[in-house]
């Protein structure tokens, strides 16, 4: 299965090709990856959930393993709900290609193509590993609780620390290179899922995931 | 009349006068060991030392040490070549029962030069004149001023102590002593003094504060009395704006800011790099700064030379900058309060959003970069498979 993994990740046109019977609808291995990748995120939370507890720890002492906890495990059904979201949007536009294949198939294909997005996210902790110590930290107090207007401040602030800035910067570029990297998986399988031209299968991909992308630039440059 | 009654009325006459001759001759004899036992028991000049021009008394008190004699006092007078006497002599008889005093008192003016001089006090009796000289000294000598410590230098509007010292060199007290202090642009506390009776060889001391306005002179004027003569000493002493090279300076050090919340909290220690001593030192923020609960202000207290104490403040900002102003203020022992600002580094993220430089163009353009590699690549890779 390791050689499987990695063939698709280089070569997803071969991969997919040969998915044949029972495998081509069976949904363990995607699964395995979307967890993998929810792990990933869910340490990634946790790290970023600290510097919130931390930031919260003065206006609600003890809520700060809560705010930790509720990070990760926010993270990890994100990923999942990604997949949901992400599988229904790429099948809805594959209906306008006359796409023909079940959903669970092209649940299975996205699954597939998130394995680039687990490295990511790995590679994202690493660098959350590194970023996060550097980060200035502001204190909620109680009566900001209270103040619409200094919370925004504060959170303004903690957005626009220079290692936070940094590191958003960074993690977007990584989010991106392997978005695409998922985004070239997903191409090859959703034309074997749906039965869709090259083209087409490229389009269904390519509208959301260069949307996304485009949405993320945006962010970066308005941050 | 014949010769005979001639030559008796003549031995009559020689013999009334040959006792009246005796009877005088026995009263003469009998009289001496009374007028000398009359004389001046002491004499008193006021003041006891006179200045060149001074007028004053001279009182001489005549005693008449016979236990039952009474003897008869005439023209009592004072007399000098360099002294003038401006009251009259003492022109009727006086008589003076045994064993009592009678005071004979003159007015006199010492119109002379510096010196000593011995006038003359002369009595008469019916028989022998009394003669008594005594010393009466004209000294110029004034009263001393002196400048006993005064700060190195003085600062507008701050309250300097200047210690003074008033001191009698001379041989006889004087009284009503009064030190007037004044000057242009200057509070003097207290501007009049009275200083009263200064008895030779003693010295007083007197402390003003002066505050100036400007550069200026302070004008010292100390009055008092010899006797009923009024006398005066002045002085100036010169006013000037500098350092103090001795006053006290206390430096921050070990700053040290934490956040939290919207607060910063700054720690660190206060050193007095000066030699004098700042009292009651206090720690605070300034403007932008809004000092915060709960160390609005900080006092750390009195810091001696060498001596440093341990601060903590809290302020806010808003956000937009990068240093606050934190001062330190203290008061000098006459309580005059001086102040110091110390910027103080804090980070400039805490709450401010950085200046915009505008967007991040790297890592937009490697996103861009990615995003057309992606789109180029598989334009290739498509248009080839069409082929």
């Amino acid at each position: 299965m390791v050689q499987s993994l990695i063939k698709i990740l280089i070569n997803p046109g071969a991969f997919f090709a040969e998915l044949k019977g029972e495998e081509e609808e069976n949904l363990k291995w995607p699964l395995l990856i979307v967890l993998l990748g929810g792990i990933a995120a869910a340490g990634y939370g946790y790290l970023f959930g600290e510097v919130t507890a931390k930031m919260m720890e003065g206006a609600l002492p003890g809520i700060g393993a809560l705010v930790t906890i509720s990070s990760a495990i926010g993270a990890l059904i994100g990923v999942f709900i990604f997949w949901l979201i992400w599988t229904v949007v790429v099948f809805a536009i594959s209906m306008a290609f006359k796409g023909q294949g079940s959903f669970k198939r092209t649940l299975q294909v996205i699954g597939y193509g998130y394995l680039p997005q687990v490295i990511g996210s790995i590679i994202t902790v690493i660098v959350a590993f590194e970023y996060i110590p550097r980060i200035v930290v502001p204190y909620v107090t109680a009566a900001m609780m209270q103040d619409p207007v200094a919370m925004q401040g504060v959170t303004t602030a903690l957005m626009h620390d220079p290692a936070m800035l940094e590191m958003t910067q960074i993690t977007s570029i990584i989010a991106m290179v392997f978005l695409l990297w998922s985004a070239n998986i997903w191409i090859f399988g959703l034309q074997k899922a749906r039965s869709l031209s090259p083209m087409n299968a490229a389009l269904c991909v390519g509208i959301p995931v260069i949307a996304y992308i485009l949405f993320m630039i945006y962010n970066l440059g308005v941050s | 009349m014949n010769f005979n009654s001639r030559i008796t009325v003549i031995c009559l006459i020689i013999l009334g006068t040959m006792i009246t001759g005796v009877v005088n001759a026995d009263n003469s004899q009998s009289m001496a060991p009374v007028t000398g036992k009359v004389f001046v028991s002491s004499t008193t000049f006021d003041p006891a030392v006179f200045f060149t021009g001074d007028k004053g008394t001279a009182t001489y008190v005549v005693t008449n040490s016979n236990t039952n004699t009474s003897v008869m006092l005439n023209h009592g007078t004072f007399s000098d070549g360099d002294l003038q006497l401006i009251s009259d002599t003492y022109d009727y008889s006086h008589t003076i029962g045994p064993l009592q005093t009678r005071p004979f008192t003159f007015s006199i003016l010492a119109d002379a030069p510096e010196g000593d001089y011995y006038p003359t006090f002369s009595l008469s009796f019916y028989d022998s004149n009394l003669y008594h000289k005594s010393l009466l000294r004209i000294d110029n000598t004034p009263l001393e001023l002196t400048l006993v410590d005064k700060p190195d230098a003085f600062s507008q509007g701050k309250k300097k102590t200047i210690y003074m010292q008033v001191a009698n060199p001379r041989d006889n007290d004087v009284d009503t002593g009064i030190l007037e202090v004044s000057g242009d642009g200057i509070t003097v506390t207290p501007s009049r003094i009275f200083i009263g009776e200064i008895a030779s060889g003693a010295k007083i001391p007197v402390n003003i504060s002066v505050t100036p306005d400007h550069e200026t002179t302070l004008n010292l004027h100390l009055t008092y009395n010899n006797g009923n003569n009024p006398h005066e000493v002045t002085r100036d002493i010169p006013i000037t704006f500098g350092t103090d090279k001795k006053q006290a300076d206390p430096v921050m050090s070990n700053v040290q800011v934490t956040t939290e919340g919207m607060t910063y909290h700054v720690t660190g220690d206060v050193n007095n790099a000066g030699l004098d001593t700042a009292n009651t030192v206090t720690v605070t923020s300034l403007s932008p700064a809004v000092p915060q609960d709960p160390y609005k202000t900080f006092v750390v207290g009195a810091l001696k030379a060498d001596d440093f104490g341990s601060f903590e403040i809290t302020f806010e900002t808003d956000g937009n900058v990068t240093s606050a102003p934190v001062q330190i203020s203290f008061k000098d022992i006459d309580g005059n309060i001086y102040t110091s600002v110390q910027n103080v580094t804090i980070p400039a993220t805490r709450f401010s959003v950085p200046k915009n430089d505008g967007p991040p163009l790297v890592p937009i353009i490697a996103g861009l970069v990615i995003v057309a590699v992606f789109i180029g690549g598989w334009y290739f890779y498509l248009r080839k498979k069409q082929q």
